[in-house]
């Protein structure tokens, strides 16, 4: 599933999947917190936020300061790409001893440090966006229906629940819409109609 | 930015100018079309006949090519410069205009990666110039800066690339929102499904900042790279330790320059002066100042060194750049990048649209007689008297080289109707979110 679940959490075994996720639209950010707050406050920790741009206040109450893996990426990248292209270098001279004059080593440190230092900056940056392709799940062509809204690419905030969380679904619309939400849809029914 | 500025409102006047191809488009459009025809006429004559074609004269075999090589490097440096090491700084002014700054970086480093292939006349065989297993099981010397510059290059386009890629996505999910039919099935595709979830942000942001970090030390190391092309060769005039932080300075003067002149007209002509406007260069003024000041004291440094250092040969080149064949290289070098921007210091000037836009041409003028003169006057007048000769470039160089902005600008304007030239979420971002306590307290 390339769907987000807001803290890594294994939801409680009496979640029920949604046949059609609950959507709520926010225009204020801070009604979307309260919104998130709510939720986290009965329990429930699987929903996707949406956002038209990164806000450190969502990602405060969602991952609590956790940092993205994708620096380990970066990381790795680096230190690969750095003794990849310094071996490349090396082993070529070794390879091919001539007759250095003036006696120079073959494998000599100063020059092979200029592509040395390119082989890291390259290889940490190709490896920072397999980071970031493989953290996010891109490409996401299959993310549910509720988050293909184009509101929450312009002006407006979003929370999507696909599964209850062993909670009543009316209990979750009625959290979403006393947080403020302009619009509440989605459910499979049961918790009644919830246009805000 | 303006207080008024919403986040719908961001999204509209940003997409506004996309696909609307007007008669001055189509216009620009033919006649950077003229030139880049103009430049393939040129270096077809070349590929047919031959580097004889163009204007070398033993021992100058470096001359257009290679300086307009380097004159492009050095514009591509102020993107990057821009988009990673502002970021880094947050300095709010970089929103508005590191976007197109960006893409004017990728499309300098691509028309600079052309000369390579030029300038070796056989531009099949360019391939040479990477390192590639081979029959001989030799690889290339890694100990040399020609090397050392395919490395630079290569790595500094690569991770531009991505970088602006990178920066796109959630623009291009933006743009994708609001088109249909083909066009939207296209920007679908781009924007690799960006929902903007808080899973994308939270990974995209840290990558972000990774890509600033690595970018940041890549922007310096280029024209360091490049300078070595010339300072590590015994040729007089060249093997100067000075060259490194001096190329670096004189890459961002230039690159800062032709921001501003591109992004000058784009704000005029696309209605976007509420998002770039005279704040927004008025720093790049000021940058440009900064940097101009480094460089005019590394022209004045070069000449105490070459006189300090008591070496005839070097002395002699130096004083034959003032007084010798190519002084009037020298005299719009210096004009153009240690005088006239000095205008700049006045507010009055470095606000004023006009005096930004022609100081700013000025500027790029003067940096590329300024690698000319680095690259032909040393090499004519070298160690050996009896080999010191002119270089005069050829139709076919100059042909060559109009084509090159031809072949950028085309890839500019291209760019300007088909992606977002102002950063719609950075720009946002920028702004107070919408908050309903705010709102409450306003009514």
């Amino acid at each position: 599933m390339t769907h987000d679940h807001a803290h890594g959490h294994a939801a409680p075994a009496e979640s029920e999947p949604l046949d059609e996720p609950i959507k709520a639209v926010y225009k204020h950010l801070d009604c979307l917190l309260e919104g998130i707050n709510g939720l986290k406050k009965v329990g429930i920790r699987d929903f996707t936020v949406l956002s038209p741009i990164p806000r450190h206040e969502i990602e405060q109450e969602i991952y609590q300061g956790e940092p993205s893996p994708v620096r380990w990426f970066t990381l790795l990248g680096g230190i690969f790409g750095a003794t990849a292209i310094f071996s490349l270098a090396s082993l070529t001279h070794a390879n091919w001893p001539m007759i250095i004059p003036g006696g120079k080593p073959l494998v000599s440190i100063p020059p092979f440090l200029v592509v040395t230092f390119e082989g890291t900056i390259l290889w940490g940056s190709l490896m920072t966006l397999v980071g970031l392709l493989l953290n996010c799940r891109l490409p996401a062509f299959d993310l549910p229906k509720a988050m293909h809204d184009p509101r929450f690419t312009n002006d407006s905030f979003g929370i999507v629940l696909e599964r209850t969380s062993g909670h009543d679904e009316a209990e979750i619309k009625q959290i979403l819409q006393h947080s403020g939400a302009i619009e509440v849809t989605g459910g499979d029914g049961n918790g009644g109609a919830n246009h805000g | 930015m303006s207080s008024e500025l919403s986040y719908s409102r961001v999204n509209r006047d940003v997409m506004r100018p996309l696909f609307d191809m007007g008669m001055h488009w189509y216009g620009l459009v033919g006649l950077v079309v003229l030139g880049l025809a103009w430049g393939g006429y040129c270096w077809g004559i070349q590929l047919v006949k031959g580097l004889g074609v163009a204007g070398y004269h033993p021992p100058v075999f470096w001359g257009v090519y290679i300086t307009t090589f380097v004159f492009w490097i050095g514009i591509g440096h102020a993107g990057t410069l821009i988009s990673a090491i502002l970021f880094l700084t947050r300095s709010r002014w970089r929103t508005g205009i590191y976007r197109a700054a960006e893409a004017m970086t990728i499309f300098a480093v691509m028309t600079a990666a052309l000369f390579p292939a030029i300038h070796v006349g056989r531009a099949w065989q360019a391939y040479w110039l990477f390192p590639y297993p081979n029959q001989r099981q030799l690889w290339q010397n890694f100990k040399s800066p020609l090397m050392w510059d395919v490395f630079a290059v290569s790595t500094y386009f690569t991770v531009s690339t991505v970088f602006f890629f990178i920066g796109l996505i959630p623009d291009i999910a933006a743009v994708r929102d609001t088109t249909k039919g083909i066009t939207g099935k296209l920007y679908t595709a781009m924007a690799l499904g960006w929902r903007g979830t808080d899973r994308q942000w939270r990974h995209y942001m840290a990558a972000y900042g990774f890509f600033a970090a690595l970018a940041t030390p890549l922007v310096l190391s280029v024209h360091s790279v490049v300078s070595w092309d010339f300072a590590m060769a015994v040729t007089p005039g060249w093997h100067s330790t000075l060259f490194p932080p001096y190329f670096v300075a004189g890459a961002i003067f230039s690159g800062c320059a032709m921001v501003i002149t591109l992004m000058l007209p784009l704000a005029k002509a696309f209605k976007l002066e509420e998002y770039i406007h005279v704040w927004h260069f008025e720093h790049l003024a000021k940058l440009c100042l900064f940097t101009g000041g480094i460089l005019t004291y590394a022209y004045g440094t070069e000449y105490f060194i070459a006189w300090y250092s008591d070496n005839p040969y070097e002395w002699d080149v130096f004083v034959d750049r003032v007084v010798g064949k190519y002084w009037w290289v020298f005299l719009t070098m210096v004009l153009c990048n240690c005088t006239i921007p000095l205008l700049w210091w006045f507010k009055k000037i470095r606000t004023s649209m006009m005096g930004l836009f022609v100081i700013s041409i000025i500027i790029n003028i003067g940096m590329w007689f300024e690698r000319f003169n680095i690259i032909a006057s040393s090499l004519a007048h070298s160690f050996d008297p009896g080999a010191w000769v002119y270089y005069t470039p050829t139709y076919i160089e100059w042909g060559i080289m109009i084509g090159s902005f031809a072949w950028f600008f085309l890839w500019f304007l291209l760019f300007v109707k088909i992606m977002p030239s102002v950063a719609i979420a950075e720009v946002k971002e920028t702004l107070r979110p919408p908050l309903k306590h705010e709102e409450h307290a306003a009514k």
